[in-house]
Parts: structure tokens; sequence; C-alpha cells
């Protein structure tokens, strides 16, 4: 309706100034970025299109994120009414290609945007290509790191003269660090998310990766000892609460309050949540903190980690015109060239040239935890993995209880492994 | 004569005719497909294969379809009748106010019926909170420790149905209100001549005299309960779905989360004959204990 209604005012505004002035490209854009990420997306599209007064206009909208977002993008797609250009998460690509949702962004496309394999660090690279083709670009990696506060890590001699916490690797040693922190009069060692096994997930999946096991793949869900391996991933977590180092069934917002309120030394979440420290700590609010690769629990470091993309919709029955989609990779290289502002936001910018530069260097937390980029893991390449897909359900409904102590853990990982061997 | 009589037949066709078109086309049409889709192999979007009755076989052997339907009814029994009851004793409470005062007090009651889902959500999320929540302070005296309500099973669905009730509450009580408001009040003048009791000119006049209104009130409840949705699907997110899961919600996941077209038409179609079958059921319960 709003697409005929557009035509409409287009071919009469054409035909009302026939003088030929040159035409400004609009580009809409939809994006699921709601927190203090959302804020800093936004400054970025009103600074593009400042830039861009005579020749592009961007018309952003934010929408809900996860499932809504992308049921959303799935259906406008399918009757032409899509976006133009949209972020979506690179471990929601194999299912968005099975989806026939999204467009090939080709190698003359990257070549116009001045970027190729070359830019990126391997990981986010790999995860937007299926069967060899690319279907978007990524903008960002975020994953899960460890916050800590410097002020109780101090007081309970595991921080180091560098500022940066000691003594943590290993499961025990972690585990007797967290004690160390309560007996101190910590209320909580750690906080995180303990009433979402979706969320815990992106722990237990880094911590799965740390001991070398795999998630496996279509029909053939953690092969071999990976199940064992997951078990001993979702134990630690398990034993956290049990001994009462994590507070139980707690869910995302309070995680956060916790750390923030001094409730709790540290906190594992995403890089997202480094705005609301920053900016928490501008007004005089929070205590000395900082944020680190995740510690190394088991053999090798490893965290999961994901990437917003920008990709372009499949809108059937209306592709683009050479002058849209010549706008819309314009988008595209000018945010990826702009990706240090986007830094502020916590992600770790994809474009190298970015992450390279002595400005970025200079950002803290961000530059210390930037390396672990070298370490990371992405979802397994499956149309059932992903953000809000089939996987997070199946952790939701099997691991939250295990995580809680309600259900023994290998039961509770057996029922996982058997929920995704289900899918079809 | 004939002529008239012809005359006004075809008239009345032109008139319902744009009413009929377009129930047509917006209800039937679209029922008739859903049917169709439910019959065959279908992804959400796009062409699918003829399945004949495959998707039912399916429907019959799921367990979770089978938990969404008790669910589902659990809801309704927690809600629809418990619901309709707290809103005719408040309808009666209001009744007895006047001016400005009863406008404020039906005001009150009222409001949260006008909230959208979300605002509903995060307001109770922040209420019932297993760390921060303020309804922890009545909770953890009673059970001995905080209880996380989205999480813990057993509280999943009681919890669901306070806040419904609470969120949809004023309509029904708006609807008794004018019920009541109808009641003549020279029959209760004459009750209280006779030296009717209070409980005598609440069971014997009030109560009959709204029956009606009780009624619709049952009726709207039952239909809009059975396709519970919102609420759960918001508070359940992330957590254990399946244990809590309700029928429309699953006929959401199958369709748009595991891009299932055809079986989420299947268990929309049994949801379909549910309703049915209940309204018709309970719209002649209620005509039956009217008659006698």
């Amino acid at each position: 309706m709003r697409g005929i209604l557009g035509k409409t005012l287009a071919t009469a505004a054409l035909l009302a100034f026939t003088v030929g002035a040159q035409a400004k490209e609009t580009v809409v854009w939809w994006d699921f970025l709601g927190g203090g990420d959302g804020v800093r997306m936004k400054k970025l599209i009103e600074d593009f299109n400042n830039d861009h007064k005579d020749s592009i206009e961007i018309q952003g909208t934010t929408l809900e994120w996860g499932v809504p977002f992308y049921s959303k993008v799935q259906t406008s797609a399918a009757v032409g009414e899509g976006p133009d250009i949209m972020t979506y998460h690179s471990s929601r690509i194999p299912l968005g290609v099975s989806q026939n949702v999204l467009v090939e962004i080709t190698p003359d496309d990257m070549k116009t945007i001045g970027l190729g394999e070359a830019s990126f660090a391997k990981a986010p690279w790999e995860a937007v290509h299926v069967d060899g083709k690319q279907y978007a670009v990524p903008f960002d990696q975020h994953p899960i790191v460890l916050y800590y506060n410097k002020d109780k890590l101090a007081a309970a001699g595991l921080l180091g003269d560098d500022g940066l916490p000691k003594g943590l690797n290993g499961v025990d040693n972690f585990a007797a660090a967290l004690k160390k922190l309560q007996d101190g009069g910590t209320k909580y060692g750690l906080s995180t998310v303990t009433a979402d096994g979706s969320f815990a997930y992106r722990t237990f999946y880094s911590l799965l990766c740390q001991q070398g096991g795999t998630a496996g793949s279509d029909g053939n869900w953690l092969p071999g000892d990976n199940l064992q391996k997951m078990v001993n991933a979702v134990q630690v977590e398990a034993d956290w609460v049990k001994n009462g180092a994590t507070p139980k069934n707690t869910d995302y917002p309070s995680t956060v309050a916790l750390f923030t309120n001094g409730d709790a030394a540290m906190m594992i979440n995403g890089v997202w949540e480094v705005p609301t420290m920053v900016d928490l700590q501008k007004q005089g609010k929070l205590f000395n903190w900082g944020a680190v690769e995740l510690p190394v629990f088991f053999d090798h470091p490893c965290t999961y980690s994901d990437s917003h993309t920008f990709a372009i919709p499949n809108n059937v029955g209306k592709a683009q015109t050479p002058e849209k989609h010549a706008a819309v990779l314009e988008v595209i290289k000018w945010m990826e060239d702009h990706a240090l502002f986007w830094a502020t936001a916590g992600h770790i910018p994809a474009n190298k040239a970015v992450t390279d530069s002595a400005e970025y260097k200079a950002l803290q937390p961000q530059a210390t935890y930037a390396p672990l980029t070298a370490n990371m893991i992405y979802d397994p390449t499956s149309k059932f993995a992903g953000v809000a897909s089939p996987l997070f359900d199946a952790a939701g409904n099997s691991l939250t209880p295990a995580i809680n102590g309600e259900i023994d853990v290998t039961t509770a990982v057996t029922e996982f492994r058997d929920t995704l061997t289900d899918l079809q | 004569m004939l002529k008239t009589r012809k005359n006004e037949i075809f008239a009345a066709l032109v008139l319902i005719a744009p009413f009929v078109a377009l129930y047509g086309w917006m209800f039937i049409y679209p029922t008739i497909q859903m049917v169709h889709l439910s019959l065959m192999n279908a992804p959400l979007i796009g062409e699918g294969t003829w399945a004949g009755l495959k998707n039912y076989q399916r429907l019959f052997n799921d367990r979770i379809f089978r938990v969404a339907v008790w669910n589902t009814a659990y809801f309704v029994i927690l809600t629809v009748v418990p619901g309709t009851a707290v809103a005719l004793a408040i309808a009666l409470m209001v009744s007895r106010l006047n001016g400005w005062f009863q406008s404020i007090i039906l005001a009150m009651f009222f409001l949260p019926y006008v909230l959208p889902v979300s605002v509903v959500y995060i307001l109770w999320d922040w209420l019932f909170n297993v760390q921060f929540g303020v309804l922890q302070n009545v909770i953890q005296p009673i059970v001995g420790h905080p209880v996380n309500v989205r999480r813990t099973i057993p509280w999943f669905m009681p919890t669901m149905a306070i806040i419904t009730i609470w969120w949809t509450n004023g309509f029904s009580i708006l609807l008794f209100l004018a019920g009541l408001r109808n009641i003549s009040r020279e029959i209760y003048e004459a009750a209280e001549l006779d030296g009717a009791s209070r409980v005598q000119v609440f069971f014997r006049i009030t109560w009959p005299l709204i029956w009606p209104v009780t009624v619709l009130c049952l009726t709207i409840q039952l239909i809009l309960q059975l396709k519970i949705f919102d609420q759960v699907y918001l508070f359940s997110r992330g957590g254990r779905t399946q244990a809590t899961m309700v029928l429309v919600q699953y006929i959401f996941e199958q369709a748009f989360q595991k891009n299932n077209g055809g079986y989420a038409a299947t268990i929309a179609v049994a949801l379909f004959i549910i309703v049915v079958a209940f309204s018709v059921l309970q719209f002649q319960a209620a005509r039956i204990r009217r008659a006698t």
C-alpha cells in the first residue's frame, strides 16, 4: 500500500517538475538495534545524511530484535515490500539463504565498496558465505566478554599491576576466585543470565570450543565425545549457581543491574553492554571497571561471537535499479569507513583498517578485548542455528532448568541434542 | 405488486453485496485457504506439495501439541469464570458509588485495559523480578525464597491468569455496570418494602436480571482467552517455551520460526474447531440455564 502510494506520489512529482533536477536517491533501511548501539547507529545515519545532502537519504526504521525482525523481513521481501538495505546477523544467513530472502553480494559489488577477503577477520568473512557465495558484508564482531569491577578484584588480590584480572584461568581457579570475592563481602562473584538458556548458550558454546569441541552439523549434532564436552561446559555454570556464586534464575536486565550496583564483582555478557558502563561512568555512577576476553576455563582460549552485517533483501518482483543499488553500496562503504564510531557501542569493527588505526587502539576497554578476534568461534553453518533460531530455542528449553539445578546436566544436554536431531 | 417485490429483492441484494463480497474475500476465502494449506507440505511462503492428511496424523502424535492444548485449557479455566466473577464483584461495588467519585474509580479499573501488551509485560516483569521485584516481598514470606514466576513451571500459568484478569477486566466491568444500570430502581424499592435481605436482593433480582450480560461476558472472555498468545510468548521467551506452550504460540512458532506453513495451518484448523465447539457449547449451556 505504502509502495503504491509512494509510486503515485513519485509519478505526480515527476509530472509536476518536468525540469530535470537530479533525483535524490532514498535508501530504506531496517535494523534491529534498540539498545545503546541503536543510539549510535542513529547518529551514524544522521551523519551519513548530512554528508550526502544532495544525493542519498537513508530512511531508517528500527524493528524488534529477533524473531519479529526476521519474520517481517521474510514476509515483506516475499511480496517486494522489504527495505533496500538491512542489518542481519551473520549467524542467520544460512537460514535466510534457504528462505530465499537474501540477494548475493557480487565480487563487483565488493570492488565498488573497496573491501575484500583481506579486509576482514577470517571467521566473520566465512560466516557471510554460503556455498561459496557472499550474501552480506560484515560490519562488526560482537563476542561475549568478561566485565569486572576493578575495585573488588583489587581488594581480593585478583588484579595485576597492569589493571587486568589475574588468576582466573581454569575452572577450579575461577571458582576459587569467586569464593574469594564473596568472602570479601560481595554478594555474588559473577552475574550472568541464568533465566535464559538461549542466552547462556553463548557461554556454553565458548566453553565447548575451549575443549576443542564442536556443535556438529545438521542431523549430526554434538557427535561423539562432544556431548560430554557440552555437559562439562554446562556443568561449570550449574556449579556456580549451586554454590551461590551466581544468582539463580536471573534475567538479562537484573544481570546488568547486579553488576552495575556492585552486588556482583564480574559479569559475562555481550560487548554491547559497554555503552551502559561508559554512560554510567560519565554520570559518575560507576566504579572502575574493565572488560577482557573470557578466561581459559579449559585447554585454549575461545569465545562465541556473531556479526552484524549489511544485507540486501530479495524483494520479489522489485529488483533494485542500478541507481538504487549504487546508493546502497555507497551506504555500506560509508558505514564501513566510519566504523570507528560504531566501536564506541562496544562492537569490534569488522573492517581491519579501522581496528588497526591508532584511534581504535586508544579506545578502552575495546582495545583490551579486541585481540580475542583471533580466538573466535561462530555458530555452525546451519539453517537451524543463529540468534533466535530453533537451536537457541532448544537451548532455552533444555538448558535453563539444568543451569538452575532443576534437572541433571547430562539429561538436559542429551535432550538438547535430541531436539536438534529431530529438526527437519 | 410482484414487480415491487422483485425490486425490493434486487435492492436488498445490492445493499448487502458489498458486505458479502468483503466478507467472502477477507474471511471465507482465507479460511478455505487455511484448510487447503493444512493439507500441504508447505513453507510459510511459496509453493508446497500435497501432503494429504499427513499433517493431521502428525498432530495427533505431537506431544507439544497436547501440552499446548492442556495449557490453553488450563488458562481458560483460570481466567474465564474467575475473571468474570471478579468483574461482577467490582461492578457491584462501583455501582454503589456516585457522581465524580464513581467515574474516577471506574477509570482506575478501566485504565489497564487501554495499555498495550508490551507495557503490561514490562510492568509486571519488574513487579515480579526475582532480584528486585516488589512482589517478591509477598512471595518470599510465603514460600521461603524468591521465585522466578516466569521460569517456575507451576507458577507460570496462574501468574499469567492474574495478569490477564488485571489487564482485561475493565471491559467486563463496563458491560456489567451497563447491565446493572438497566435494572429499574422500582424493583429494588419494592423488594426493600417487602423486607428482602441484601443477599436475597442479589440472588433473586440482580443476578437473574444481569444474566444475559454475564453470558455475553463469559462468551467474549472464552473466545479471547482460547486465543491467548502475547503474554505467554513475552513471558516465556528464552526459557522453557515447550512446557508453557499455548496453541496460538505453537502456530506462531511453526509458521514463523520453523517455516512450516502447512503444519502451522493444521494447528490453526484444530484451534478453529476448538473455538467453534466451545463457543456453541457454552452458548447452549447458558441458554439452558436461563430457561430453567
